[in-house]
């Protein structure tokens, strides 16, 4: 029997160790490495947002878009530039980063990988909203806010307040079983809605609807980011709050409350901001699936798990991702377009049988 | 008296709202630098005496004081700097390594948006070394063994440099040769370094060879509060479990052992 | 345990995701090849027959003539009014609005939905049904009954299903005659437009109210793109060979339309939402010139008689001049 102050033999694991390598090796979130790693991703969202509106289905000349001596009603590159293609890349970085960072602030609250900005049901009240604007030709609009994204974020914050006064009792932890009961169960509940109003709607609104739940970041005007942009920002600033609070409660909440986290008031911090993150792009470019999971496993593979790196890295890189999609979306077989969310998935979806197989 | 809670109770409340009552009218005082075992059988409080201790759980009626302070008045972070807490079972959702599931301990000693410095790593390393476990601050804590991830999980818990430890059934799930590690680990830190501990178990004998002071608890009441050559005896664990034990000094052992013979008739 | 729960809800993920993905990559094949068309409704689906359309065991096709007729598509019940063999409709669709005698009608359901055993119970001699409700079709035949399937496409198909519904309802003179009459408004209105330069034309029938999201135009094949052929328009998006076009902001820009005209079943709520959408384009010609026109009205979306009423809206749309 050993003693606890020998230097015990380690027992040999049954499996492969993982001694996982950091950005820098070590693996330890010392002051410089956090700020180089963050500090990278940061340089590639940028990047990404500069080269972007440079290239696309059409040719445009960037010396004719950027020169102020043709009056901007009568140039048709800056237009492009301007009007169709930048403010399309500025809502791809925005939804990036929102359902990004909301993919990895769920994950900790459920304590499940697997979790992502959909698991919850926000995004299918958001659907039900979006669906019955289309449906009834809803034609309500709120300042910037127009007829489908008000309907989709009044959906959203229903599904997301439906779920809250569920598994939320006053001055209480929340339970994670019950939110992610309550979550699926509605999605479950919007998914047939959603299906009903398919059924009864014409054919067209139909498609539209279908089209809609796809993605589409061709918003045409700054107007949809300006009006989606006040929420988006509420939920980053709230989200910044919670990294290191987020490592201590995906050990357990237990735990975490030993070392001094407020574990009610986290957890709710956490599901409004997320929920709001997911709100807004949902509004934005409707459910775009995967980059809410891939993102943070993608970076979790290179960053390491500490929350204080993985969600800052996971925003900047969820934003350089999603516009790197959209382009790619544009771009293939200009003219035609594919829909984002098909782009999404063909990239997430082989990546996860991947992440499975080199798991087994 | 660093700890102590008087005339605690707590109520859980099943949703079809009838309440039951997990502690009544509990007063403990905890001695400083004692090893102190709750001993009592499944659902007599003291997970949640612990976790009242802890400052985990409020009461819903008396108080728990720390340093004659209600730990109420005190801030989380202040408690957390004072007292730690071991789970039973720690299953984190991602794949931290060792040294990152010890750094976690930091974390009542950094504000918000700090991150660990020099010192913080040192004393983390420290307390890896403290159980053992220096070796493993690269591995990843899931591919440890069950005495190893407890030993890691104790080190964390130092890291807090907490004056008071309380464990929840620290060697519940490991077997006997990692249960003597951890036995001989937790009686070996309490010595050398002072540090006050509480631990809930239902292993007798483990609370036996270790514990200087022992609490016995059933239905959400005390039982018996004293030094363990005088409270354990085999009418205790009669009282506790209804069951015939044989409670002798083993002199290989060097400590009181409990051997069931037989049910209580 | 938890790699394999993690693994048992990964499948469960990726099936959730195929469920949903599957509809979508299926709607998409549908818009790249062209089996969706978009406009109004039930006029969307391709027929996989050519021919007449007539389906039934040799004995029914013998030719009687139908005293008792089911109408699902309404395009054909308007043919059908209007070649005077309104008096055999005994049921229509859950859509049908025109001519005013429908709404008397006993509904039967419609593309999704078609209710066979009302219609069974309405005891037709003739079902018209669209190409794919195979199914229906199936019943009607082991009843008996004979079908007519709608057969999608341009204006040329709709005089075709014209001659063939009076070839089938024994009013082949009615029949001729309505399609000479449509053939001489188009001819009227190809004379009132000649010689007038063609103005770069995008149709517009659908999109999200108040912007210029999910937009849906008309593609180069189709009665919609005939119609504007027609009333003297060139279609913008005459090289994409599909009956609807999702354009891009970016390429309605690159495009630069002449006109723009918007085609609904029924007016806007707030026509000026809409006309303050088209303003963020004011580079493209249609938007600085306030050559952005609003139709309104079930003619111009439904591929049946009125067909020539709705060239005649264009035509005044894109040649005002030519109708003072």
């Amino acid at each position: 029997m050993s003693s606890p102050t020998e230097v015990t033999a380690p027992v040999a694991p049954a499996h492969q160790a993982t001694v996982r390598r950091h950005v820098a090796g070590g693996g330890r979130a010392t002051k410089a490495r956090v700020r180089a790693t963050i500090g990278g991703f940061g340089v590639l969202a940028i990047l990404t947002c500069l080269l972007a509106p440079l290239v696309g289905s059409t040719h445009i000349s960037l010396l004719r878009a950027f020169d102020r001596t043709i009056p901007f009603a009568d140039n048709v590159d800056a237009q492009i530039f301007f009007v169709a293609r930048l403010p399309r890349v500025l809502a791809g970085a925005l939804v990036g980063a929102g359902l990004a960072s909301a993919g990895v602030v769920f994950q900790a609250l459920l304590r499940n990988p697997l979790a992502d900005p959909f698991t919850l049901g926000v995004s299918g009240g958001a659907s039900v909203g979006a669906m019955l604007a289309i449906s009834f030709g809803l034609s309500t609009s709120i300042g910037p806010l127009s007829p489908v994204p008000l309907a989709t974020l009044a959906g959203a914050a229903g599904a997301a307040f439906l779920v809250y006064r569920l598994a939320t009792t006053a001055g209480r932890a929340m339970s994670t079983s019950v939110l992610l009961l309550a979550g699926v169960t509605l999605n479950a509940f919007f998914s047939a809605v959603i299906m009903l109003l398919q059924y009864v709607s014409s054919f067209t609104e139909v498609y539209r609807a279908m089209r809609w739940l796809m993605g589409d970041l061709d918003i045409g005007g700054f107007t949809p980011v300006i009006a989606a942009f006040p929420l988006m920002a509420i939920a980053f600033v709230l989200i910044a709050f919670l990294p290191s609070a987020l490592n201590q409660l995906s050990v357990g909440s237990d735990a975490a409350a030993s070392r001094g986290v407020d574990v009610a008031r986290v957890q709710r911090i956490a599901f409004i901001s997320a929920s709001l993150a997911t709100s807004g792009s949902v509004s934005l470019a409707g459910p775009i699936g995967f980059v809410g999971i891939v993102v943070p496993h993608l970076v979790r593979l290179i960053v390491g798990v500490d929350h204080r790196v993985v969600l800052p890295a996971s925003a900047l890189f969820g934003a350089a991702f999603l516009v790197g999609c959209d382009l790619a979306a544009r771009t293939l077989f200009a003219p035609v377009e594919i829909p984002l969310g098909i782009v999404t998935a063909m990239i997430g979806g082989p990546f996860f049988l991947w992440l499975l197989v080199r798991r087994g | 008296m660093p700890l102590s809670a008087q005339h605690v109770s707590y109520t859980y409340t099943s949703r079809r709202g009838a309440p039951s009552f997990a502690l009544r009218d509990v007063s403990i005082a905890i001695e400083r630098g004692s090893l102190t075992g709750l001993l009592g059988p499944n659902g007599c409080g003291k997970t949640t005496l612990l976790r009242l201790l802890a400052g985990i759980l409020q009461p819903h009626a008396g108080t728990v004081t720390l340093e004659g302070r209600a730990l109420g008045s005190l801030s989380r972070r202040a408690v957390a700097r004072r007292i730690a807490v071991v789970p039973q079972e720690t299953h984190p959702a991602f794949d931290y390594t060792a040294i990152e599931m010890v750094l976690m301990g930091r974390h009542p000693h950094l504000g918000a948006f700090a991150l660990e410095g020099p010192r913080d790593f040192d004393i983390a390393h420290d307390a890896m070394a403290s159980t053992g476990t220096g070796h493993l601050a690269d591995r990843a804590y899931m591919t440890l063994s069950g005495g190893e991830k407890q030993r890691v999980i104790i080190a964390s818990a130092l890291a807090q440099q907490p004056d008071v430890l309380l464990l929840d059934e620290p060697t519940a799930s490991l077997d006997l040769g990692y249960q003597m590690e951890i036995a001989l680990l937790l009686q070996q830190l309490n010595r050398e370094r002072s540090v006050t501990m509480v631990m809930a178990t239902h292993d007798l004998n483990l609370a036996a060879s270790i514990c200087d002071t022992v609490v016995l608890m059933r239905d959400g009441r005390i039982q018996a509060h004293g030094a363990t050559g005088d409270v354990l005896d085999g009418d205790a664990v009669r009282r506790l479990y209804g069951v015939e034990a044989d409670v002798r000094f083993h002199n290989d052992a060097g400590h009181l052992v409990v051997v069931p013979v037989g049910r209580a008739r | 345990m938890a790699a394999r729960t993690s693994r048992i809800v990964l499948a469960l993920l990726l099936a959730y995701g195929a469920m949903v993905a599957g509809p979508a990559v299926r709607a998409t094949t549908e818009v790249a090849f062209g089996e969706h068309g978009g406009h109004r409704d039930q006029q969307s689906l391709r027929v996989l027959r050519v021919g007449d359309g007539l389906r039934g065991s040799p004995a029914q096709r013998a030719p009687v003539v139908p005293r008792r007729i089911v109408s699902l598509v309404p395009a054909l019940t308007e043919m059908l009014f209007a070649i005077g063999a309104g008096a055999q409709v005994v049921g229509v669709s859950s859509y049908d609005a025109f001519p005013p005698e429908v709404k008397k009608l006993p509904r039967v359901g419609a593309l999704l939905d078609p209710d066979t055993e009302r219609i069974l119970a309405l005891r037709p001699d003739l079902v018209i049904t669209y190409g794919s409700q195979s199914n229906a079709e199936a019943q009607f035949a082991r009843a008996g009954i004979r079908t007519y399937s709608y057969r999608h496409g341009g204006i040329a198909t709709i005089l075709e299903s014209l001659r063939e519904l009076a070839g089938l309802t024994g009013r082949r003179a009615d029949g001729d005659r309505i399609a000479s009459d449509l053939q001489a408004r188009f001819d009227a209105v190809r004379i009132r437009v000649r010689g007038r330069p063609r103005p770069r034309t995008v149709l517009v029938f659908e999109h999200d109210s108040g912007t210029l999201r999910s937009m849906f135009v008309s593609g180069g094949i189709g009665f919609l793109h005939d119609m504007l052929e027609i009333a003297g328009g060139e279609d913008v998006f005459a090289d994409v060979k599909r009956e609807s076009v999702q354009p891009s902001v970016e390429t309605l820009i690159s495009r630069a339309p002449d006109v723009i005209v918007e085609i609904r079943a029924n007016p806007p709520p707030n026509i000026d939402a809409e006309r303050r959408a088209w303003l963020t384009l004011t580079t493209v010609p249609a938007v600085r010139n306030g050559r952005v026109h609003f139709l309104s009205g079930e003619y111009l979306v439904v591929p049946g008689p009125r067909v020539a009423q709705g060239v005649e809206a264009f035509a005044r749309a894109l040649h005002p001049a030519a109708f003072r």
